[in-house]
């Protein structure tokens, strides 16, 4: 189906590519621009003066608020990105972009180059991680039986794009990510909705994915988020009432091992973009019938077309006028 | 601020090329090709609730294979990749009608998965103009959410079309990139003058002017196509039947006549590609290739199991392959035309005012322009011929002429030209300003595609 896979495979292929050249003792020269969703690019080039080196930048939209999460950003990259040999953080950036990486192609790993082509992912899951550490401590803390459950004041809120964030708000039984989302086309508004009713309603109806993570759709911002909205009433611009808000409630089965955590994390990061990628797969297949239909409707009118050679031949052989028409079976009607 | 590089796209009838504007080369290049599943019993497009009715809203759905809808998800397995497990099944929508449009491969995986029965392949471009526009669409929506990961409504797109291209085309590209897709801003630029573009990373450009005659040679075909200020000059394109494929023909069949060990196409296409130039004059290459027996090569064919190897002798094919351009009447015995003769024809066809720019700027592109010398010996008869007319015309009046310089230009992004000179262009900052924006599309409709500012020559 139309998956979308959370690695970029062009960052995948270029750099598995510069790795195979480099082993084999051909190493390429390499400047390019890779792109990824929600103003996202990558750079990779070769370092000045050895071609073995890489040279890996990333430039987010994201970024910003991301690093603001938290204090521990710098060093949870670190961990993150060293995992594999060969990478390395970069002290330095490059112009214009937010984080370097220096690869060495000769330690580099086929996993490694797999994982590298996660790095967006890998660089906005910091707020999620902070999350369900967050939920961890809170979690631990015995809840008395007759009073309301602690709430935790810590919210993430990430730009990803010039006009739409998400939030991650941790508690003590739930991980909670809301999206706010607006549709700038008329077109995908109406296919929006549909869509995010389906979201709502597909966990209703089918008992096979029940343990799926919950999804509401509201118009209001939901109340984890109300807060915040109170206090950045300027911020919700004019356009405030077109937006939309959808809530994943994470449970601790949707995070209980890292690799849970991991693969939530990415299909959370991808969410906009497999939901965009739906509505304008949608179009297409509205599209198909469309042109389908006016396929067939040319046919009907191809159908009632008047043979007029056939006309004029018998005018001509009879000398006389006489009115002949052809039913759609080809049958002449004379009359 | 976007500062999200423009998209340069350009489908050709065989292979595709995309790219981000900036880069010196398409990101991807894989075919035209797109597999669509073929479900048993109903048609794609026609198969509406006949069949699947049965399976629908009403019985809950969710009851396992009879669905169409976990047959597809199951053929198409390896999208899961990563993420694999789970995905959310909703039956409502897709029980009321299958989603065979949404089972679909295109590119190198659209190759393998047409191997199995269960998908058909179909090339939507045939002779450079779109002729499936709902594979298209579908090829394009695949190509850039899936190769490109890139948003449509933040990147600007070039596209690509061919030279003749009716506008009625264009205005169906823009509905699909405007409406479909909501691209931010489109523009659609004759690949022809995009060749052109490309050769100024050539020494021998000086000025760069959007005046020339281009020659693409890709696989199917060959075009000599005339352009004057950015303008190509219709009436005057002259095609020639003999491109890649013909000359990979041409030496399959002199392996064959030999009887060497291996005369498959493939190798026949890696000798083309690694052991073929231009030669000056067939006859002295003959008796050089005599008197310097390590001019004759061998290639390896490497077969699955590296333990068996053939070894194929390559001999006088090095440069008799490429001269069927130059003397077509070694491989084909109805065109003869050769195609110094053809390109002067064009010229010759051109108002006169510009005939000297398209002698002066002989652009070169396309993987079959890329043979050694190629340059050098087009330029040569080229020269012939002009100089030939020049002095028959100067016997006839009397008049001396003030000559006609021929230039044949060659560089080194020949292969993929077209897509290079997209990337050129789209990376220049004036590139948005020449763009027609979404906003544009809504307020004027879909024949603003109709005219597109030309580049400004800089």
């Amino acid at each position: 189906m139309l998956h979308l896979d959370p690695h970029n495979l062009l960052l995948q292929k270029t750099l598995a590519e510069a790795r195979e050249a480099q082993l084999a003792g051909r190493p390429l020269t390499l400047d390019r621009i890779v792109s990824d969703f929600d103003y996202t690019t990558f750079h990779v080039s070769n370092a000045p003066e050895d071609k073995s080196m890489l040279w890996v930048s990333i430039r987010s939209k994201a970024y910003q608020t991301v690093a603001s999460c938290g204090s521990t950003y710098q060093s949870y990259l670190k961990d993150k990105l060293e995992a594999y040999p060969g990478i390395q953080l970069s002290s330095q950036t490059e112009a214009a972009y937010d984080i370097s990486l220096i690869v060495d192609l000769n330690k580099l790993t086929q996993e490694g180059v797999v994982y590298l082509s996660l790095l967006k992912v890998l660089v906005v899951s910091y707020p999620f991680h902070l999350a369900f550490e967050e939920f961890d401590r809170l979690s631990k803390i015995p809840v008395p039986v007759d009073e309301p459950p602690v709430l935790s004041d810590v919210l993430f809120n990430i730009k990803h794009r010039d006009n739409e964030q998400f939030f991650v708000k941790p508690s003590n039984d739930r991980v909670t990510v809301i999206f706010e989302t607006i549709f700038e086309d008329e077109t995908d508004k109406i296919f929006g909705k549909v869509f995010l009713q389906e979201f709502v309603d597909a966990r209703k109806r089918n008992r096979n994915i029940q343990s799926s993570p919950q999804v509401l759709v509201s118009h209001e911002p939901p109340l984890e988020v109300q807060n915040f909205f109170n206090t950045h009433r300027q911020q919700a611009g004019s356009d405030s009432d077109q937006k939309k808000y959808i809530t994943f409630v994470l449970f601790p089965r949707h995070f209980q091992t890292s690799e849970l955590q991991f693969s939530t994390i990415c299909h959370l990061a991808l969410f906009r973009n497999y939901f965009h990628y739906h509505i304008k797969c949608s179009k297409a297949y509205m599209h198909s019938r469309m042109r389908y239909r006016v396929n067939t409707f040319v046919k009907v009118l191809n159908r009632a077309k008047l043979d007029d050679e056939d006309e004029e031949d018998a005018e001509n052989k009879n000398g006389e006028q006489e009115h002949t028409r052809k039913t759609i079976s080809g049958r002449k009607m004379v009359y | 601020m976007n500062l999200n590089p423009a998209v340069v796209m350009d489908n050709g009838t065989g292979l595709t090329k995309l790219g981000f504007a900036g880069n010196d080369s398409p990101s991807w290049i894989f075919p035209t090709a797109i597999a669509t599943a073929s479900p048993s019993g109903n048609k794609k497009t026609g198969s509406s609730a006949t069949s699947s009715s049965v399976s629908g809203s009403g019985t809950n759905g969710s009851n396992g294979s009879s669905n169409p809808y976990f047959g597809n998800s199951t053929s198409a397995t390896n999208f899961g990749g990563l993420t694999g497990g789970k995905m959310l099944l909703s039956n409502n929508l897709a029980g009321k009608r299958g989603t065979e449009d949404l089972d679909f491969y295109i590119g190198n995986e659209a190759l393998v998965a047409a191997q199995s029965p269960s998908y058909s392949l179909s090339y939507p471009i045939r002779h450079g103009q779109v002729e499936n526009w709902d594979h298209m669409e579908r090829f394009w929506e695949n190509s850039i959410f899936k190769y490109l990961r890139t948003e449509p409504e933040d990147h600007y797109f070039l596209l690509t079309e061919p030279p003749l291209n009716p506008p009625e085309n264009r205005e169906q590209v823009a509905e699909i990139f405007f409406e479909s897709f909501n691209c931010a801003g489109l523009y659609i630029a004759v690949q022809a003058v995009l060749a052109l573009a490309a050769s100024w990373t050539s020494s021998k450009v000086i000025d760069r002017s959007l005046t020339g005659t281009v020659i693409d040679s890709g696989d199917g075909v060959t075009h000599v196509i005339p352009v004057a200020e950015g303008y190509v000059i219709g009436s005057a394109i002259k095609n020639i039947p003999i491109a890649g494929r013909d000359i990979t023909e041409f030496i399959q069949s002199l392996l064959r006549e030999r009887g060497e060990a291996d005369t498959s196409l493939r190798t026949a296409e890696r000798i083309k590609q690694e052991y073929c130039y231009v030669c000056p004059d067939i006859v002295k290459e003959f008796n050089k290739f005599d008197r310097q027996p390590e001019k004759f090569a061998q290639f390896i064919v490497e077969s699955q199991e590296k333990t068996k190897q053939k070894v194929v002798d390559v001999g006088y094919e090095r440069f008799l392959a490429p001269e069927i351009f130059f003397n077509p009447e070694i491989a084909s015995s109805d065109y003869l035309t050769p195609l110094p003769t053809v390109v002067d024809q064009t010229i010759q066809a051109c108002p006169i005012d510009v005939r000297k720019g398209l002698y002066n700027n002989i652009v070169l592109s396309g993987g079959s322009t890329m043979f050694k010398d190629f340059s050098r010996r087009l330029q040569r008869d080229m020269k012939s011929i002009v100089n030939a007319r020049i002095s028959q015309n100067e016997k006839m009046t009397g008049v001396k002429s003030s000559g006609v310089d021929v230039q044949v230009i060659s560089h080194r992004k020949q292969r993929n030209a077209v897509w290079f000179g997209g990337s050129l262009l789209a990376q220049t900052a004036e590139f948005r300003g020449y763009c027609h924006t979404k906003r544009d599309y809504e307020e004027i409709g879909p024949e603003i595609v109709r005219n597109f500012s030309l580049f400004n020559v800089m």
